[in-house]
């Protein structure tokens, strides 16, 4: 693929993106209408006077036509204005940036355990093909996959962190507190992220690995004198960063609902944390919000791991020469 | 000069201490008029002071508000103010903020929620300033018990400048012994001590509040000495904390309790019958012991908790008794059962009442299946008609405590109640709670609360089966820390040793 | 088909039904399998570590917790199937449309797919279930929902593979309509993959009804449901009363790792 057709394919993506995003804020809007609740009375609280509600209502404009609301809402998003909580009656917009910023930092200390762990577990599972290290780690990491984040979340909580007392149980320091006790403090909580995404990449990895074993690449390297491992490892790692990005990326739906999960267990106030919060308390310019920028997470880091995998694909960097 | 402080409380513990406290993250925004949980009201006892506050023992003790006298029949009462107090923006106190803060509260315009306390009792207007130090309220209806109307009891009545614009959340504006130093919304707050303060210096130089979503975290950061102070422990999940020797327990009997309500206006519980059987069927002491550890004390079905001055002890206690519930079920001519919902809010130990609640009726034959929501949805808009908490058949409620069981008399069991969740309309109750509320004296207010108690029991239109007790926690070597049964929290005197 | 089912016994496959199978046991036939009634509570025995009495202790109102573990079995069993079996009926009617059709409506169709599938399951699952209040049926109707087009997309595939052979434009000379075409000619060719895909599917299923209910968004007390049993006692953790939550979440873990071990065995011998 030239440059050209790249940029080509990414462009036609990006689109395609904006569409489902634009269909997305559609989805979300029209869900937020057929939630149930009295706009100015979830702000006023249940002993407000009837009167005052009314007037409420009529200043925020809820009893205009949908399409009239739905533009408003998208122009004050584009402005960066998410509307106000009805519970903190303050801009939403502040709550989502400060929970995303922690969901993402805990996303970045799962991915520091997940990628080295599963890439040496996968390797090691294609070097003992067809031995009881491989069926293990195989057969291990792919049960693990489907374990309900919470199961191994409170599993883990129960071993590390009571019985063994190895790791703090809460995702949460003081403010002040040292950034590395701060990570420290996240470990427990990636945990049961890095168990999900664990078979996946393994998986790959050792395909990526016994694949390379088997190929005249290898048989090549060799005769020229390089230690088999050396040549293997090195031609693996090149090759097995691009699929884990395209495992990631494909999980990253999947991870965000399990960031509600885990933020819940751990009580840290994360996007998931917020999202939930604001469902349970009918918080819905804060849940509505929430929804959308987990949605557009969600089709950013597509487009970003297309990017990536764009760059990096050794056939069209190949064809670039 | 007079402290708000209880003099028991005072210590004498080294100065200039930040004092770390977890606390239950508030709900909305910080706004004085709107707060209606713990959270809220914590944040607004750190900066604001009332005109009275109500001690652990129910003593009413001079804050703002230094003497208070009614007239003859306690419709009209004149209070003095305390000299020489400034608010934290150099403001001078006097009547005129007084007046502006309790026609704020009392209007039903503000939609505040102090309306479900002086609603009926003290209308706009009604508060008059006689001179700067000198306030009158004229009551729409006589009240023995007023004073605790305007005291810490009624957490929303932190006095406030007359020129109050509703930015409270910026500037904490108020006249205590601590004043903001910052506020992040669902993070935390930090106080700093007060030089202008019109009584003794805060002991602490800084008082630091974390926000918690619910206790567990809060109980690891004790341990871990990340916090000195937990505001609140509910029993059912700190177990193991009320064991650790490392801990201080500070436990204050308060009248805080649930309300077990009945419709009295259809089905088969409009047989008062069926509604003493059901009371008859819960093992009331084994509902303290398993839920409370034994920190509770017993209901018997009306909001008198044997902690109030006025209550009738002498009343005997309702027990568990299966024969004679199952009898009175018979004699209803419900010997069969019937079926039920019992709806409620998930709250503290609440779905596991609901739980011994259903398990109790099954043994008289009623079939009662739970619906727990969570509490937004169970009270709805408060409004008869929608709200889950006022049209379910059965539900259970949580009442914070108060000094005096005026406001838990009124509003849940009087005919035109607003939070008449029974449904229960009887015009002698309603005659006998006007002469309670009325009454100038504690002979007078004893004589109706026994009249109260019985009818009560006889009608059963709510099941109370326990008050318990307010706990606190604090690390050993915290001393100091004052409290009321709200969950009111008071630093000015703490220090670590 | 013999030879299916010779490479169906696999020791990952055969492990894995067992457990299912106990577990299926369980929510069939609970009441005579408890050892105590699971709904009565002990106020003078609450929260007992485990015992003689109580092999896997009491919980907070003093429930024997062996008991509601094996109870536990039916409400997740009972919502998880039903979810699954609605998404695959529906998702591969619409994926047999879809791939056979084509046309705008595939199209259109899958635009929506994507916007849904841009959203984690949870969250769609909260906000409708916010809407419509939560219990069993809104939560089988929600998982169902969002699973049909997951299924759907399968099928699709499927489908446009099967209509590149040749008995399909003979059908279509035969002047057969759409109907028979898609539900008589094709579907029985496409099974295998269906099987599969739901097996999978069911799984899932089960992870995100325990997981709603941990949330609370699901089952409602008094169930002894196990979702519902870890939100309730979690909290209990730091006091060191873990068995009110350990024994429900290696249940939970149980599940859900033999029923993903059944669907690779089924993956492995279909293919």
């Amino acid at each position: 693929m030239t440059q050209a057709a790249t940029l080509r394919a990414v462009a036609r993506r990006a689109a395609l993106s904006a569409l489902t995003l634009l269909l997305l804020s559609m989805v979300v809007f029209a869900a937020g209408q057929i939630l149930p609740g009295d706009v100015a009375r979830s702000i006023l609280g249940p002993l407000a006077d009837a009167r005052a509600v009314a007037a409420l209502n009529h200043q925020l404009g809820t009893d205009a036509p949908p399409v009239l609301m739905y533009g408003r809402w998208i122009g004050h998003l584009l402005r960066g204005d998410m509307g106000l909580s009805y519970a903190y009656r303050s801009p939403v917009a502040p709550f989502i940036v400060n929970a995303l910023g922690k969901s993402l930092l805990l996303a970045a200390v799962t991915s520091v355990i997940v990628v080295p762990l599963s890439i040496g577990a996968g390797i090691i599972a294609a070097l003992k093909h067809g031995q009881w290290q491989d069926r293990l780690i195989t057969l291990g990491g792919l049960s693990l996959t489907v374990v309900p984040e919470f199961v191994s979340g409170i599993l883990l909580i129960l071993v590390f962190g009571v019985w063994l007392r190895w790791l703090p149980i809460s995702a949460n320091t003081r403010p002040g507190t040292g950034a590395l006790e701060q990570l420290r403090h996240l470990i427990l909580p990636a945990l049961p992220l890095v168990l999900i995404l664990f078979g996946y990449i393994s998986r790959i990895a050792r395909a990526g690995m016994i694949e390379a074993l088997e190929s005249d690449y290898t048989r090549t390297a060799t005769l020229k004198g390089l230690a088999r491992r050396q040549v293997v490892i090195r031609h693996v790692l090149r090759n097995a960063l691009l699929p884990t990005i395209t495992v990631i990326a494909a999980q990253t739906s999947y991870l965000l609902g399990g960031l509600v999960v885990v933020e819940t267990l751990f009580r840290y106030q994360g996007i998931g944390s917020l999202i939930l919060t604001a469902a349970r308390g009918k918080d819905y310019p804060m849940l509505e919000a929430g929804i959308l920028t987990v949605g557009v997470a969600y089709i950013v880091s597509a487009i970003l791991a297309d990017v990536i995998i764009a760059v990096l694909d050794p056939r069209s960097q190949a064809a670039r020469r | 000069m007079l402290s708000a402080i209880p003099l028991r409380a005072r210590a004498t513990g080294r100065p200039g201490a930040t004092i770390r406290v977890a606390s239950n993250v508030p709900a909305g925004a910080i706004e004085p008029l709107t707060i209606s949980e713990i959270g809220g009201l914590t944040m607004l006892c750190q900066t604001g002071e009332f005109l009275i506050f109500d001690d652990t023992d129910l003593i009413l003790r001079p804050s703002l508000a230094l003497a208070w006298t009614p007239n003859a029949d306690c419709s009209v009462w004149t209070f003095s103010l305390r000299p020489g107090v400034k608010f934290h923006d150099g403001q001078s106190f006097g009547a005129a903020d007084v007046v502006a803060t309790m026609n704020r509260l009392s209007d039903p315009k503000q939609g505040s929620n102090a309306l479900s306390v002086l609603r009926g009792v003290l209308s706009p207007g009604g508060t008059k300033r006689i001179d700067d130090l000198t306030v009158r309220f004229e009551l729409d209806a006589p009240n023995g018990n007023f004073p605790y109307y305007v005291s810490s009891d009624n957490y929303n009545a932190i006095m406030l400048p007359a020129n109050y614009a509703g930015d409270f959340e910026q500037n904490f504006n108020g006249t205590g012994p601590f004043r903001l130093e910052r506020y992040a919304a669902k993070q935390g707050a930090s106080f700093v001590r007060n030089p202008t303060y019109w009584g003794k210096p805060a002991l602490p130089a800084r008082s630091e509040f974390s926000f918690f979503t619910d206790q567990q975290p809060q109980l690891l950061a004790l341990e871990d000495d990340q916090v000195d102070v937990i505001v609140q422990i509910s029993v059912q999940g700190a177990q193991g904390l009320l064991r650790d020797p490392d801990v201080r327990i500070i436990d204050i009997p308060a009248s805080t309790h649930r309300q077990l309500h009945l419709r009295c206006d259809e089905g088969p519980l409009a047989d008062k019958r069926v509604r003493q059987a059901i009371a008859l069927s819960l093992d009331r002491p084994g509902l303290v012991h398993g839920l409370f550890q034994g920190r509770a004390r017993l209901g018997n079905d009306s909001p008198f908790d044997p902690i109030y001055a006025s209550t009738d002890r002498a009343i005997p206690q309702r027990a568990k008794n299966i024969a004679q519930a199952r009898a009175l079920m018979q004699a209803a001519g419900h010997a069969d059962g019937f079926e039920t919902t019992l709806t409620t809010e998930r709250q503290q130990e609440i779905p596991d009442l609901a739980v011994l609640v259903q398990n109790a009726c099954a043994e008289i034959g009623i079939r009662v299946s739970l619906r727990i929501e969570d509490s937004g949805t169970y009270y709805g808009d408060a409004q008869f008609g929608r709200s889950d908490w006022l049209d379910s058949p059965v539900g259970i409620t949580d009442y914070g405590h108060r000094g005096v069981p005026n406001v838990t008399l009124a509003a849940p069991y009087l005919s035109n109640g607003a939070w008449n969740a029974a449904h229960f309309r009887n015009p002698d109750y309603d005659r006998l709670v006007a002469t309670y509320i009325a009454a100038t004296d504690l002979v007078a207010q004893r004589a109706a609360a026994t009249q109260i108690q019985t009818l009560l029991l006889e009608e059963t239109p709510v099941i109370i089966p326990y008050f318990y007790d307010y706990i606190c926690a604090t690390g050993a070597s915290v001393t100091g820390v004052a409290v009321s049964g709200l969950s009111q929290i008071f630093l000015q005197d703490a220090a670590l040793a | 088909m013999k030879r299916t089912i010779r490479r169906l016994a696999t020791p990952g496959f055969l492990f894995g039904s067992a457990i299912v199978l106990f577990w299926v046991i369980c929510a069939l036939f609970g009441p005579y399998l408890e050892p105590q009634n699971p709904y009565a509570d002990d106020l003078m025995n609450p929260l007992a570590p485990p015992s003689f009495a109580h092999w896997f202790g009491t919980d907070q109102i003093g429930r024997d917790v062996f008991s509601r573990i094996i109870a536990g079995a039916r409400s997740i069993l009972s919502v998880a199937p039903a979810a699954t079996l609605l998404s695959a009926v529906c998702g591969t009617t619409l994926g047999l449309i879809t791939g056979y059709v084509g046309g705008w409506l595939d199209a259109v169709l899958s635009r929506l797919i994507d916007v849904i599938l841009a959203l984690p399951l949870i969250v769609v699952a909260l906000v409708v279930l916010v809407a419509l209040g939560p219990s069993s049926l809104n939560v089988t109707l929600v998982i169902a929902l969002v699973f049909t087009p997951i299924i759907a997309r399968t099928v699709r595939s499927a489908v446009l593979a099967e209509c590149k052979l040749d008995y399909v434009p003979a059908a279509q000379l035969r002047d057969e309509n759409a109907l028979h075409i898609m539900f008589a000619e094709i579907l029985p060719n496409i099974l295998p993959p269906i099987v599969v895909e739901v097996t999978v599917r069911l799984g899932y299923a089960i992870f995100t009804v325990a997981s709603l209910s941990f949330l609370g968004f699901g089952i409602q007390p008094p169930s002894a449901d196990w979702g519902l049993s870890i939100a309730e006692n979690y909290g209990l953790i730091v006091g060191g009363y873990g068995w009110t939550v350990g024994f429900a979440a290696l249940a939970t873990a149980s599940l859900v790792v033999s029923v993903n071990l059944v669907a690779e065995g089924l993956q492995d011998a279909l293919q």
